[in-house]
């Protein structure tokens, strides 16, 4: 039994550590936030391609790395409230291999490269992002329905859609999406309505495609609970150095027990945090059968965990956690809109108790 | 990563099952329903329970085998105190000694010592408590005033110890005293010492639960032999506090099992009214059952670096007080979504018989004090863990 990476996992976090800190520390992620009308760098997002990072969930024939080093990555993504659809196009690569065909292999090589945005179109449903009942349809080569909340929806070059007769997959008409933006609470994470009455092609049935867009889903909700990780992790630690370096009442603050306390309790909701995404990542890879219930054990716990350090590493800093300025607030707010998607944290709740063993048998 | 278990592991498991299903006649929950019984008599079935462990080979499970132990690994030992939890075993009634003094003997004591004392520990011929904390010192450990005066070769012991758990049951107590009164660390000496003797007063404490398991310890100018002191005089503190250190992971496994055969009578109970149908209630379960899985999480990845023998980290006092205080928020839950059943006496006609939730609830109080409370372990994340500053 052992909980650390393997080496090839370890260097991977390390690499991507590295390559985040020189190309987008959070500094960077604040501008493309404030200045990038795409909300992201494309560049990065190609050069992520090249590196082999949005094949990652990909089988290992294929270049993926598996569940434990997305991951890994994706937690040193939360560090630096990355920007950029990156979680939803490795997903999508995955869908398109298990998908298959001549015209999914296609789009797979081009995602997977970073050339090409492909994302999965699938919620319909405004107040519940859990709801897997769609009305969108595939007929005579066109899809029509509308969905909402499509994670970089409006910048994608190829959507996947699911529909009532299986997934579809629809290129950007050459006039654009018939597409309405979504801002949330995290400006970064961009979302888009989007109204579709376009040719399509069907890439596997609703039979097929209810399996693959589970696993889809499955893989999304571990790969938004690392990122809460990582958002929990830097939150803490600019946190805690805070208050080694603020003074008040002629001692550092970290010396009044009150904080201490208090950032005992981040680092317990942290580092269980860690232990509940890196059990469900191994559970994950390995196709154990209770995968799904550990996964959705991860994000329904990282959901209220990084609430809670994300919000009191502003109430560490003070006035200076409420501005603009400091970090505090890009991890509050990518931890917040993620409880609410890939898995909201009452829909990994039910998950839970629905297939707890017991309740099974 | 890999969190499953070795096939060694694994049949370890299966044969302990096999074991269990054998040799364990009933539940404790069911002895504890037995209008037979009473406090003593339910420390006996611990005791023959202990018995027939140690017959099989499954207690000292990490002490080395030329003193009776296994020499067990720690996954293996925590794969055991699970199993125990589920069957809803009898617990040992000389944990401490086995526990503690047992170690404490094993690193820190005489071959004499060894021959004398191991042996009738695990056969649970002598049962053992620990006379640390103090009417004055408890988290504060290091200001005990209970002292030791050389009295020839031996010395005498003056002073008082308190809640000592199973004290009224023991026949033996290793003591924290001072052999001197000014040095704090280095002026403590660890004693054993037999309670059944002049100038020692056991007198029972009533718990909140209504039982009395711990107890005080008088001590007028009681006798301790020079032969019973464990290392030199004036390493005591030294020896406790590496014995307390001292966490093979044996325990990374029990509360979660433990909680989990809780939680899954909660869902029977609630199975049975037909409330577990309502959507708050499933919201509440749920969120119990999660939060006991990451607690299970944090057990599996605390021992699988004790099994790699890295150093333990910080998750010794993350899994305390995530454990502990777990407990307090299931029972809380737990009782409240009962309803009027669950406010039932065990004994009550018409309660739930598989678990004594009135009891777990009030234990729940004592896991956030005894073994380092909950403050204390939240001062060593701050400082040790995260550094922060003291004034
Ligand atoms: C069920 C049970 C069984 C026990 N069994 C044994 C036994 O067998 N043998 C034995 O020797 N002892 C035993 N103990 C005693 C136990 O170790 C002490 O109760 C514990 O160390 C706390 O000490 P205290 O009771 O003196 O409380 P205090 O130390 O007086 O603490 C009172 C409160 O102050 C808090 N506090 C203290 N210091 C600090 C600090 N620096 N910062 C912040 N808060 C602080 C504590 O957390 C607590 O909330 C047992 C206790 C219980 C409840």
């Amino acid at each position: 039994m052992h909980f650390e990476l393997n080496e090839d996992q370890a260097l991977l976090k390390s690499s991507t550590r590295e390559l985040l800190e020189s190309e987008s520390p959070i500094a960077e992620s604040r501008t493309v936030m404030e200045d990038n009308p795409d909300g992201f760098a494309k560049d990065l997002h190609a050069q992520l391609g090249e590196l082999g990072y949005l094949g990652i969930l990909q089988t290992e024939d294929a270049g993926g790395m598996g569940a434990i080093a997305f991951a890994a990555v994706l937690a040193e993504m939360g560090r630096v409230a990355f920007p950029g659809p990156y979680m939803d196009v490795a997903v999508a690569v995955r869908v398109l291999e298990d998908c298959g065909g001549d015209t999914a292999a296609k789009w797979q090589q081009a995602a997977a490269s970073g050339e090409k945005i492909v994302v999965l179109a699938r919620g319909e449903n405004m107040t519940n992002a859990d709801d897997t009942n769609v009305a969108a349809t595939f007929a005579d080569g066109r899809v029509t329905g509308r969905k909402v909340f499509v994670p970089f929806g409006a910048q994608a070059d190829a959507l996947l859609v699911d529909t009532v007769q299986g997934i579809a997959l629809v290129e950007r008409p050459d006039a654009g999406w018939n597409a309405t933006e979504q801002t949330t609470l995290d400006h970064s994470q961009r979302f888009a309505a989007i109204d579709f009455d376009d040719a399509g092609e069907l890439l596997c049935d609703a039979s097929k495609g209810t399996q693959v867009l589970a696993d889809a889903a499955r893989r999304a909700t571990l790969g938004a609970s690392a990122v809460m990780l990582g958002c929990m992790e830097s939150a803490l630690e600019s946190g805690v150095a805070y208050t080694k370096e603020r003074e008040a009442f002629g001692a550092p603050i970290g010396s009044f027990q009150g904080l201490q306390h208090r950032a005992a309790d981040m680092l317990i909701k942290t580092e269980s945090t860690r232990s509940a995404v890196f059990r469900a990542a191994w559970a994950e890879e390995n196709g154990e059968p209770d995968a799904g219930y550990v996964v959705s054990v991860a994000k329904a716990w990282a959901g209220p965990s990084s609430r809670f350090v994300c919000g009191q590493s502003i109430q560490l800093l003070g006035g200076v956690g409420y501005t603009w300025e400091y970090d505090q607030h890009m991890w509050l707010k990518r931890a917040k809109t993620f409880e609410s998607f890939y898995g909201s944290t009452r829909a990994s709740t039910e998950n839970v108790l629905a297939s707890s063993t017991h309740l099974n048998s | 990563m890999d969190l499953r278990l070795s096939p060694d592991a694994v049949k370890f498991r299966d044969e302990l099952r096999a074991w269990l299903d054998e040799n364990l006649e009933r539940p404790y929950t069911e002895e504890l329903l037995d209008p037979k019984h009473d406090e003593d008599s339910l420390v006996e079935v611990r005791r023959n329970f202990q018995r027939k462990l140690n017959d099989a080979g499954y207690l000292g499970m990490g002490w080395p085998t030329e003193w009776g132990g296994r020499g067990a690994t720690a996954v293996e030992e925590a794969l055991l105190r699970a199993e125990l939890a589920i069957a809803d075993a009898p617990q040992s009634p000389n944990s401490l000694g086995i526990g503690l003094c047992g170690p404490a003997l094993i690193h820190h004591g005489t071959e004499e010592q060894r021959q004398r004392f191991l042996p009738a520990m695990l056969s649970c011929d002598e049962i053992w408590c620990q006379g640390f904390s103090e009417p004055g010192a408890g988290s504060d450990l290091a200001g005990i005033r209970t002292r030791a005066e050389p009295d020839g070769d031996d010395f005498r012991i003056h002073g008082q110890k308190v809640w000592t758990t199973l004290g009224p049951w023991s026949d033996w107590i290793f003591v924290l005293a001072r052999t001197d009164m000014e040095d704090r660390y280095g002026g403590i000496t660890f004693f054993l010492m037999p309670i059944d003797q002049p100038g020692v007063e056991m007198r029972p404490l009533k718990q909140i639960s209504g039982e009395s398991e711990f107890g005080e310890v008088f001590f007028d100018n009681a006798l301790a032999k020079r032969e019973h002191i464990v290392g030199k005089l004036g390493e005591g503190w030294r020896i406790a506090m590496t014995v307390l250190g001292f966490e093979r992971g044996g325990s990374t496994l029990l509360p979660s099992a433990e909680y989990g055969r809780q939680i899954d009578c909660l869902v029977d109970a609630l199975s049975a009214s037909g409330e577990i149908e309502r959507a708050d209630v499933r919201e509440k379960v749920g969120a119990l059952i999660v939060e006991n899985e990451v607690l299970r999480a944090n057990g599996m990845r605390t021992l699988a670096s004790v099994a790699q023998d890295l150093p333990p980290g910080p998750e010794s006092s993350i899994d305390k007080i995530f454990w502990s205080e777990y407990h307090q928020r299931l029972t809380d839950t737990a009782i409240e979504l009962m309803g009027p059943q669950g406010q039932l006496l065990v004994t009550s006609p018409g309660a739930r018989k598989d678990v004594d939730w009135m009891y777990e609830y009030l234990w729940s109080r004592a896991g956030t004090i005894y073994s380092g409370s909950s403050e204390i372990q939240r001062n060593i994340i701050a400082k040790r863990v995260l550094q922060m500053p003291t004034k």
